[in-house]
């Protein structure tokens, strides 16, 4: 039997599809190196300011310089505490998205803080330095030194080593999946889960839905193909690129902690989100996966009114709920 | 990432702004969104809460600006922005003036809604006066009555309005929309004793007024307003009566007669009945000394007052019987 995949995508849901059309953005223009300072300079995503970083008090927020792993530069640490949590207090530690090429350490910080309130939660986000001008592995060993640094303050922050989990959204989730397996293979620190959001987890760039999608939507084929390129130059796609850059390249997905993983249908990493969750239940693992239909990549970012977006931030909380609770 | 509203809100000036605002009720339209989505989509580019409500087809939504559904009871505040969709009436509840964006997202998504539910809730009723006559129909079945009430879109566990018009019954699940001509209103009953409501409304109709000069008065009469004033319509024939004779002199004695007398009768004082009439007091009191005169009693005290009203009613009813 020979498998083909059509080249009709899956439609957009309505709304979100009629939210891409709103932007303009349903045939992207391709984003091609050149035009990454470009998007740096007029950056899509949000920064969200030291007043609203403290919604009314309820955080205490500090940028923290830490060393970075083997004598790299110190990397800073963004660090929100909640200021009257109602009980144990527990760290997520954040790493943001951004394709490898843009965004900062605020960048989806104040998702974070919508779990901070609701579970008792430092927000660590790390600014790891960015790829083209720092390759792999300078991002994912600043993220690593952070989280390190993290796990070990944990009695000054005021959080209990128990309740520590990575995550992160896209290029942050490709990290946040990289931490894990950074973790379990280097002794620690200890996590308590993983919470993936549509993680950029595979250089390799030529599943089903990334040719499906070429071209549609948000982060298409050509922009992937920018970011993986930016972060690993001419070993992208080839034979020796470190799982801790590509965690889809990883051959053994034993040994992790519960992960949570959501992505769209339609988008370029639908199908190596959900190889990777597969591929942690052959490997005896724990993981949820949500595959919301007709979502591109960021829906619940960009359009967070709509019904599916708002049926996926609830997703996680439950996850979160029965993972924190336990 | 920055969100959609962030987004359109930075182009706001922009006629940019408005051309989104018309690619994604469009876009909602051609994916066959429902009525939820529209009303979603016109709250978050809005950036308040949006309702839509159609009482005919029993569609009641209401959207907050961060996207979730949340009806409110109470009624509207007359500032906010509202637009007709079809017999719906969406409304985006903040103060006018709407501006070029908002006025773009209210038409748009009026249209989109519109569309939605004459595809999915059938068209409003559109008159079926068969139907409408079996409903109100005394004669006929319960049975049949349920099945014409169902055609007619209304809910035979729920209530509904009889209104006598000189064209023949109408009915309506809501309050009665204005009418431009006579009406008798019938109270709101439940749906199955609407044939009650229809005999109400018929009397209230033979109480309403040409609001001509000849036939001076309300045109809209609500059966519920009438009290005992009802009983006279089961009366028959009374124009012989020497009241009523008496009336007919006046109004063939002037042309202003009928409405002088009936402001007379209606108004709380002489004073407020020549303001009314827009003629001075003493012009009134004129009139009112000729009118007098011709009836043959007076029309100043309770009781000539009420004797007034009382064949005015009656002179009404003869001329509609």
């Amino acid at each position: 039997m020979t498998l083909s995949v059509a080249a009709t995508p899956p439609p957009f849901d309505p709304e979100l599809g009629a939210a891409l059309a709103a932007v303009a953005e349903t045939n992207p223009p391709p984003l091609t190196a050149d035009l990454i300072p470009a998007l740096r300079a007029d950056s899509p995503m949000v920064r969200a300011t030291e007043e609203e970083l403290r919604r009314d008090g309820r955080f205490t927020v500090e940028e923290r310089l830490v060393p970075g792993l083997d004598g790299d530069p110190d990397i800073s640490l963004l660090i929100c505490r909640p200021t009257a949590p109602k009980g144990v207090l527990g760290c997520v530690y954040h790493t943001h998205g951004g394709g490898m090429i843009i965004g900062d350490n605020r960048t989806g910080v104040p998702d974070m803080l919508d779990w901070a309130e609701e579970f008792d939660l430092v927000v660590v986000s790390v600014e790891y330095r960015l790829a083209p001008e720092t390759p792999h592995p300078g991002p994912v060993h600043d993220c690593y030194a952070g989280l390190l640094w993290t796990a070990g303050h944990a009695d000054e922050l005021g959080f209990d080593p128990d309740r520590l989990l990575v995550a992160g959204g896209s290029a942050g989730g490709g990290l946040a999946a990289a931490l894990a397996l950074m973790a379990r293979d280097r002794g620690g620190p200890a996590l308590r889960g993983q919470v993936l959001i549509c993680p950029m987890l595979d250089d390799r760039n030529d599943t089903p839905s990334a040719i499906q999608m070429a071209g549609l939507g948000v982060w298409d084929r050509t922009a992937n193909d920018t970011g993986w390129t930016a972060l690993l130059g001419d070993a992208r796609g080839g034979p020796d690129v470190s799982p801790y850059a590509a965690p889809a390249r990883a051959t053994d997905l034993s040994g992790l902690p519960p992960a949570f993983i959501d992505v769209g249908s339609a988008e370029t990493f639908r199908d190596e989100d959900v190889a990777y969750a597969t591929r942690i239940w052959q490997a005896g693992g724990v993981a949820e996966l949500h595959v919301w239909p007709g979502a591109f990549h960021g829906f619940d970012g960009m359009v967070p009114q709509a019904a599916l977006s708002q049926e996926a931030k609830a997703a996680r909380v439950r996850w979160l709920r029965r993972l924190l609770d336990a | 990432m920055k969100d959609l509203a962030v987004r359109l809100a930075a182009l706001d000036a922009d006629a940019g702004a408005a051309l989104r605002v018309i690619a994604y009720f469009d876009n909602l339209v051609e994916a066959r969104a429902g009525l939820t989505s529209i009303v979603r989509g016109a709250a978050m580019l809005a950036d308040c809460p949006a309702r839509l409500v159609d009482e005919q087809r029993r569609v009641r939504v209401r959207v907050t600006q961060r996207g979730e559904s949340a009806w409110a009871d109470g009624p509207p505040d007359p500032a906010w922005l509202s637009i007709a969709a079809g017999p719906a009436i969406l409304t985006l509840e903040k103060p006018g003036p709407p501006g070029p964006v908002g006025a773009m997202i209210l038409e748009r998504a009026a249209g989109a809604a519109k569309a939605v539910l004459d595809r999915t809730r059938g068209h409003a009723p559109a008159p079926d006066p068969a139907s409408v006559e079996l409903v109100v129909d005394a004669a006929a079945s319960p049975d049949v009555r349920r099945q014409a009430a169902r055609r007619l879109g209304l809910d035979p566990a729920g209530t509904a309005t009889a209104v006598a018009l000189e064209t023949g019954p109408q009915v309506f699940a809501g309050p009665p929309p204005p009418f431009p001509g006579r009406a008798g209103i019938g109270p709101a009953v439940p749906v199955p004793e609407l044939p009650s409501s229809w005999a109400a409304a018929r009397t209230a109709l033979r109480f309403a007024a040409d609001g001509t000069d000849e036939d001076p008065g309300p045109t809209v009469v609500h059966h519920a307003d009438l009290g005992a004033l009802a009983l006279l319509a089961d009366l028959g024939d009374q124009s012989s009566l020497p009241d009523v004779r008496a009336l007919d002199r006046t109004a063939a004695a002037a042309p202003w007669m009928p409405a002088t007398l009936q402001a007379v009768a209606d108004a709380i004082s002489l004073r407020a009945a020549a303001s009314a009439l827009h003629v001075h007091h003493s012009t009134l009191q004129d009139r009112i000394a000729h009118a007098e005169h011709l009836l043959g009693w007076t029309v100043r005290d309770p009781h000539g007052r009420l004797r007034l009203q009382l064949a005015l009613a009656l002179r009404r009813l003869h001329r509609h019987p």
